[in-house]
């Protein structure tokens, strides 16, 4: 920058009040080789200094294009939707009726399913709040600029979110009709600590740890190790979900889904 | 007028046409240029993308469609609201005028649930795919952190909604979740309190979350929503494979 004059700020003011011109003229004479157009120097170089092509083409049409037809898309989807499937409204709302099964919304019954096998502070603040913070966290974690844009990250990736999608969805299945049949309670009921804290989060933990060691054996990146947390992440939230939805009856226990009650369904 | 200007080009010639447009039709460069810088709707868009980001199977469209959503829901929501008065007296038979007494009321109120539904789904998926394809990386770290926040926001205002027709599954739904929240460690019973106004759903509860459904939470979630995209421009558009060999940030 040492080539510049001190002076950054160049100013073309074209006032039409004389005297103002004039006094202006006094600060900066007018040249008439110079544009007056720049207004600013900044730090740093052109955008596209040390890079190739970036392949760009215009947003009118290319973008804009898809984007009317996503919205038409999703309208005449939803309209479709809303004439074959009306929304539920049940009864009149009455504290003295409880619903059998109650069922929070869909999209809490992950949660749900949670409270049947920890404590509820466990089940419904303590790991919810711990996958927010652990989502947000992501970035920081890994902080590679190495496969943007590339699903997966490569093919090692993908495999990882393979096994962790069998493994996570083995397990979970295995734990559900575990705690439903065996029962950790029947096991060891007293004191609570035991099957409402301490049992979950070993089990939890434990489990997370095999995968970690089974995921190490493809001598992963750090985003391939995230590949495989996240995709039991979403699994877990799958499975969790759909136990709750479908194959829980009367007072939440197992059932199969032809076999529910009628309005255990939460829509 | 001479016969030889159609009525097309008398519109677009006219001085109310062009100050409103004010470049003509976008078939050349200059135009498409113009058309996306000069309107307030479109000048969230950078004049031109990169291609791969435009490719479906990069993003399925779903952050897209997860904005066309939220507007649809805005305007069967704004609509609905004629129609509806959040007691505990008039909530269930207003919902009931409007499946049966109200000209479009059955279909306004369908879409707006189902949209809810699907903006829950949706919304996933697009942090899914962020996710998978990497685009939390520098220097999108922060936006990511919006996107998390954009997701729980979006959870808790179809949360919200689901008490307002005041039925037996509103009820219980929030019977059961406000519970839960009651469970939290040291401020769990406050943070129920603060929620349902009273020790159990009633009109209390059925005002607040009123209230967080059409104006608070559609406040913050407007809010985020602009910074979301702010950023998206901010830190060079969508991620793509382009960056991860080169140095540069992206620029547009």
């Amino acid at each position: 920058m040492a080539d510049y004059p001190a002076r950054w700020k160049v100013l073309s003011m074209d006032v039409g009040d004389s005297n103002v011109k004039e006094e202006t003229q006094e600060i900066f004479p007018k040249d008439s080789r110079k544009t007056y157009g720049l207004m600013e120097l900044v730090k740093g170089t052109s955008p596209m200094v040390e890079k190739g092509p970036e392949d760009t083409v215009m947003s009118w049409p290319h973008l804009l294009i898809l984007e009317v037809l996503a919205a038409l898309g999703t309208t005449i989807f939803l309209l479709f939707l809303s004439l074959v499937a009306n929304a539920p409204l049940r009864e009149l709302a009455n504290p003295d009726v409880t619903e059998n099964p109650a069922k929070a919304a869909w999209y809490f019954l992950n949660l749900q399913e949670l409270l049947l096998h920890m404590h509820p502070a466990l089940a419904g603040v303590i790991i919810p709040t711990l996958v927010i913070v652990a989502l947000m966290a992501i970035p920081y974690i890994d902080r590679s600029k190495k496969d943007i844009g590339i699903w997966f990250a490569s093919k090692k990736g993908q495999a990882i979110a393979i096994w962790s999608t069998v493994y996570t969805t083995v397990l979970l299945i295995g734990l559900i009709l575990f705690d439903e049949y065996i029962r950790v309670r029947a096991l060891i009921s007293e004191p609570e600590l035991f099957p409402g804290w301490l049992i979950p989060i070993a089990v939890i933990g434990g489990l997370s740890i095999i995968l970690y060691v089974l995921i190490r054996r493809w001598r992963p990146s750090t985003r391939e190790v995230l590949v495989g947390f996240f995709t039991a992440f979403v699994v877990s939230c799958f499975v969790l979900t759909i136990s709750s939805l479908f194959f829980r009856g009367l007072g939440m226990r197992l059932t199969l889904p032809w076999e529910l009650p009628p309005g255990a369904l939460p829509f | 007028m001479a016969n030889d200007r159609s009525l097309t080009e008398l519109i677009t010639q006219s001085r109310v046409w062009k100050s409103i447009f004010r470049q003509g039709y976008p078939t050349s460069e200059e135009n498409r240029t113009k058309v996306i810088v000069n309107s307030w709707f479109l000048h969230i868009h950078p004049v031109k993308v990169k291609a791969h980001t435009l490719k479906i199977k990069y993003t399925w469209g779903m952050g897209v469609i997860t904005m066309v959503l939220f507007l649809l829901l805005v305007g069967t929501g704004a609509w609905l609201m004629f129609f509806y008065v959040p007691s505990v007296e008039r909530a269930y038979t207003d919902i009931q005028n409007l499946e049966t007494g109200v000209t479009f009321g059955m279909l306004m109120r369908n879409l707006h649930r189902w949209a809810a539904h699907l903006m829950v789904i949706t919304v996933f998926l697009h942090m899914c795919r962020v996710f998978y394809t990497g685009g939390y990386k520098h220097p999108r770290e922060f936006n990511w952190i919006i996107g998390v926040i954009l997701w729980v926001l979006t959870l808790l205002l179809s949360f919200t909604g689901y008490l307002l027709p005041w039925d037996q599954l509103a009820y219980w739904a929030i019977t059961v979740s406000t519970n839960i929240i009651g469970e939290a460690p040291l401020i769990g019973e406050l943070l129920r309190l603060i929620l349902l106004g009273a020790n159990e759903p009633g009109p209390e509860a059925l005002i607040r979350f009123y209230t967080l459904h059409i104006a608070i939470l559609p406040l913050v979630m407007t809010a985020l929503l602009g910074i979301h995209f702010w950023r998206i421009r901010k830190d060079g558009g969508l991620s793509s494979p382009l960056e991860g060999t080169q140095h540069g940030r992206g620029g547009q």
